[in-house]
């Protein structure tokens, strides 16, 4: 009769708790920073002018960056949609000055309402060097430069990490993960930008001279994907219905990558030029091998959700 | 004997007296060795009832040869989900054999009322205690000992009924150690503890009406599945229902009885107790269900029917978290249920009609609709991109059987149709792991509705002494949802082999034969023997998983005074038609010898049986085709135990 005395007694004790459900989507957003709204990142008051640099979370950081200029005329408090704007990014390493990818003419996005450029940072701000940017403004055919330092912070998102390589073909290329900023366990849209470096024909010229820090957009090119969980425990774990990248029209490359569940994924690339040769990664294997960390290619971006 | 299928008749006086508010209490639940058994051991006894066993806890029961989502298990018509992606929980681990007063089980589509269904349905009708006109109490007490595995168990009951009130409850415990096989080895993680208790009250709100309320709690600690690379850290289950009886002197409708419902399981499965295990890994589950049960009882001259109506709505949700081996790492997380919710509403009939004295038409017909919601449905489009987020299926069932009498002869044919849903795993369940053929499991949203065609028969032969009874039935079954190899993704438990996808078959038949016999040699001694046979294969004549081989029990019961004596020898032949495709292998024929001995007896007046027996009385080692990944059954088990009744 003790037991069951005893047992009515665990039984009402056990009623006072219970493991608590995971919120999903609270354990998304936990390694991704929460505030992902445009803001103010640059300020310059400059010949009449106000030119405002918004980016996100008020912060450049290392990797991709979208950009939004806006210029307003001081006098009569008018923005103008009309300016020829240039931007050119400048990493200063001892002696030796740096860019990275980045669109120097930054045009007019009349649907939105300002000028769209990006900056792909592939240092921060610290040891590596400082930077700075140069930018030029004409309106009207009056013309203005402007020059100033900035602090590239470290990406906090792992989601938006990159990569920089030399191709086969000799060529320093860099691949930015521009989304999914907060992926889920679900199919995500892959966005990347894909830049290479362009070696100057001519002699340097007056510094900056934007020959010298020439970077593009690749064309055509395409990127294989194979996403893995890295971790031993995992055992080289991959999904299924994953899409290489492609170039789209607006010039990012899109695919589609397939998340089975949160934690740390490498994201194994091997970069094809638009002829099909590979130029860069290496194919990992696929076998499931427990205990064992998954091997990776030469090209990849480790992320974290 | 208790064990037995219950023959669906409708007996205007038997229906009567079933729908009546002062039935009489049943007959405990034992089978011919055990006076006192677990609901699985009880559910064992019948022929059509197979077990996949994954320990000694929690037997998965197998109706017909074919898997629990294939049958509708309820507990008095309401329907509970276990929380456990691995099959840990059947709704009748949440009872206990001390609140149970029988079992109903009913074989294909005949089995519709409580829901739609291929292989039957099996209810777990609980004690109820009838009105009193004399005030009085009632109660009994269990106790037992089981020597393999240090089990012990206290169970009481007690009752009080007058003429308006009733009020009843039980309580139960049972705790266990590790088994140890015919070999003399311990077979580790193979522990328990339950505890189970129930309340229940009625009150008579009028002459022929009555209202009442009841609840199950029942909770599970430290549970071990051998045969599983997880364990159960706690499992807890709250059954509660209110109930509506009214009855009618005249008219068509002479019964009337309403039941809404509310339960809640939950099902925290981990590996904590297995350092061996490369990722540590919690599985947590729940369950919620809400319903409704609305039964009348029609009557006519010799037409009966009964007309149900069945609602419920249940929420299921299954997670996965894993701690890479660097525990301070960012815990891996899935869904292995995406908050699945099931709305079905069923409307069914069954009608007997009298044609002769002698013969006698049952049909019946059962129209159910069937609603499927993953909130995460995210999680499954990564295999099955653009399946949809809800799903409404429509679910018909017909059927009908006619019986013969003919001197001591009795013959019946029957058919059926019908359809069924896939089960929140067949789905929605994402990288479930099955440790039997090592792969893991994807719910496939878009799976058709599985068509079951079936035919049956029996032949009886019955005098005082002898009765014979052969059953077969055939089923046809379209869609056959089954898991097969996908060439996509990769595995999540790294125990894991590969990844295989729910998909259907184009068909998959079933045969199932069981002859059944007794003879009462005198009157004190009795002999019983069952055969049983079945065949199942797929579209491509390959064998379905978890058939049973020829099996065979003969017993032989024998009372002396107040002396019984029982002894039962029973066993399978080899398993040769198995299935290496979900990881079967051929398992040797086994046999198996039991014997127990009871005396009754007055103490102070209450009546007291005491029993001792032994189990695997030569202390065979041998593991049967349903034992989850080859684990050994239990060696030679000595238990005693301990009945009164006051
Ligand atoms: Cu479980």
């Amino acid at each position: 009769m003790i037991h069951l005395v005893v047992a009515v007694c665990i039984g009402m004790v056990i009623t006072a708790c219970t493991l608590d459900k995971i919120d999903y989507e609270a354990e998304l957003a936990t390694a991704i920073p929460q505030a992902y709204e445009f803001e103010e990142v640059v300020l310059i008051e400059s010949n009449g002018y106000r030119i405002e640099i918004e980016a996100l979370n008020g912060t450049f950081y290392k990797g991709y960056n979208e950009l939004h200029f806006t210029v307003t005329n001081m006098s009569n408090n008018q923005t103008v949609d009309d300016a020829a704007i240039t931007w050119l990014p400048i990493r200063q390493l001892n002696t030796a000055a740096y860019s990275c990818p980045h669109s120097y003419n930054v045009l007019y996005d009349a649907t939105n309402g300002y000028y769209s450029g990006y900056s792909v940072f592939d240092y921060e701000s610290g040891l590596e060097g400082t930077w700075e940017f140069y930018m030029s403004v004409e309106i009207n055919g009056e013309l203005f430069t402007i020059q100033q330092g900035i602090e590239v912070m470290a990406q906090p998102n792992m989601n938006l990490n990159m990569t920089t390589f030399t191709g086969a073909d000799g060529i320093s290329y860099y691949i930015a993960l521009v989304a999914p900023v907060s992926p889920s366990v679900a199919e995500n849209d892959l966005v990347a930008g894909i830049y290479q470096y362009n070696q100057p024909e001519e002699p340097a010229g007056v510094f900056p001279d934007p020959s010298q820090f020439s970077f593009s957009e690749v064309q055509g090119a395409t990127v294989l994907l194979d996403p893995r969980m890295p971790e031993a425990s995992m055992g080289n774990h991959s999904s299924p219905n994953n899409e290489d990248l492609t170039q789209m029209t607006e010039g990012l490359y899109h695919g589609v990558v397939n998340y089975t569940m949160t934690g740390n994924w490498t994201l194994n690339f091997m970069f094809l030029d638009a002829d099909g040769n590979l130029l860069a990664g290496t194919e990992v294997p696929t076998d499931f091998t427990p205990g064992i960390e998954g091997a990776k290619s030469e090209l990849y971006i480790d992320i974290l959700f | 004997m208790v064990g037995q299928e219950k023959e669906v008749s409708l007996d205007s006086v038997q229906q009567l007296e079933a729908v009546e508010i002062t039935d009489k209490m049943k007959k405990e639940l034992e089978t011919a060795m055990k006076m006192n058994v677990s609901v699985d051991e009880f559910l064992a006894s019948s022929s059509s009832i197979s077990f996949i066993k994954r320990g000694a806890y929690a037997w998965e029961p197998m109706l017909n040869n074919m898997s629990s989502e294939r049958a509708t298990i309820t507990i008095d018509g309401m329907h509970v989900f276990g929380a456990c992606t691995d099959k840990m929980d059947p709704v009748t681990s949440y009872v206990e054999s001390n609140n149970l007063a029988a079992v109903n089980i009913t074989s294909g589509q005949q089995g519709n009322a409580n829901g739609s269904t291929v292989s039957g349905s099996v209810d777990l009708q609980r004690k109820t205690t009838p009105f009193s006109m004399q005030p009085k109490w009632e109660g009994a007490y269990q106790s037992g000992f089981e020597l393999n595995n240090e089990q012990f168990y206290h169970q009481g009951n007690v009752a009080y009924a007058n003429k308006k009130l009733v009020a009843q409850g039980s309580i139960s415990y049972r705790e266990a150690g590790n088994y140890t096989d015919g070999n003399g080895e311990e077979v580790n993680h193979s522990q328990f503890k339950k505890f189970n208790t129930s309340v229940g009250a009625a009150y008579k709100t009028g002459e022929l009406s009555s209202v009442r309320v009841d609840a199950i709690f029942d909770v599970a600690k430290d549970v071990g599945y051998p045969a599983l690379p997880m364990d159960l850290w706690l499992s807890r289950a709250l059954i509660t229902s209110a109930t509506y009886k009214q009855l009618y002197e005249d008219g068509w409708v002479r019964a009337w009885d309403t039941k809404v419902y509310y339960n809640t399981v939950e099902h925290y499965m981990d590996d904590t107790t297995r350092p061996e295990n490369l990722v540590h890994m919690d599985m947590p589950g729940w369950t919620t269900t809400y319903g409704l049960v609305s039964k009348a009882h029609v009557m006519k001259g010799k037409y009966h029917a009964e007309v149900q109506l069945n609602a419920y709505d249940n929420l299921s949700i299954a997670e996965m978290r894993m701690y890479p081996q660097d525990r301070s790492e960012r815990t891996m997380f899935a869904y292995s249920w995406p908050w699945v919710t099931t709305r079905y509403a069923g409307l069914s009939i069954n009608n007997s009609l009298e044609i002769a004295p002698k013969s006698e038409l049952n049909f019946g017909g059962a129209l159910g609709v069937n609603y499927n919601y993953a909130k995460y449905i995210d999680f499954n489009w990564i295999f099955h991109p653009g399946a949809p987020q809800e799903k409404t299926r429509w679910l018909p069932s017909v059927y009908a059987n006619y019986t013969l009498k003919v001197n001591d002869f009795d013959f019946s044919v029957g058919s059926g149709y019908g359809h069924r849903a896939p089960s929140v795993s067949e789905g929605y369940g994402y990288y479930i792991y099955n440790s039997f053929d090592r792969y893991d499991y994807i719910g496939n949203p878009n799976l058709k509705n599985e068509v079951s065609y079936e035919v049956n028969a029996s032949a009886g032969y019955q005098t005082e002494k002898v009765q014979v009874k052969a059953k077969v039935n055939y089923f046809y079954i379209n869609n056959y949802i089954i898991g097969r190899i996908l060439n996509m993704g990769s595995p999540m438990n790294y125990q894991s082999v590969g990844v295989k996808g729910y998909t259907s078959l184009d068909y998959a038949t079933l045969f199932n034969f069981s002859l059944n016999t007794s003879y009462a040699l005198t009157n004190n001694l009795h002999w019983e023997g069952t055969l049983t046979y079945a065949r199942g294969m797929d579209e491509d004549q390959g064998n379905l998983p978890f058939i049973r081989p020829l099996s065979y029990q003969t017993s032989v019961h024998y009372k002396y005074k107040e002396f019984g004596f029982q002894t039962s020898f029973n066993g399978d032949l080899a398993q040769s038609n198995f299935s290496p495709e979900y990881g079967e292998d051929l398992t040797p024929a086994y046999s198996i010898l039991n014997v127990s001995a009871d005396y009754t007896f007055q103490l102070h007046n209450f009546k007291t049986v005491v029993q001792v027996g032994a189990e695997n009385l030569f202390n065979q080692y041998y593991s049967t085709y349903a034992d989850w990944g080859n684990i050994p059954r239990m060696g030679r088990n000595i238990f005693t135990s301990l009945q009164i009744k006051f």
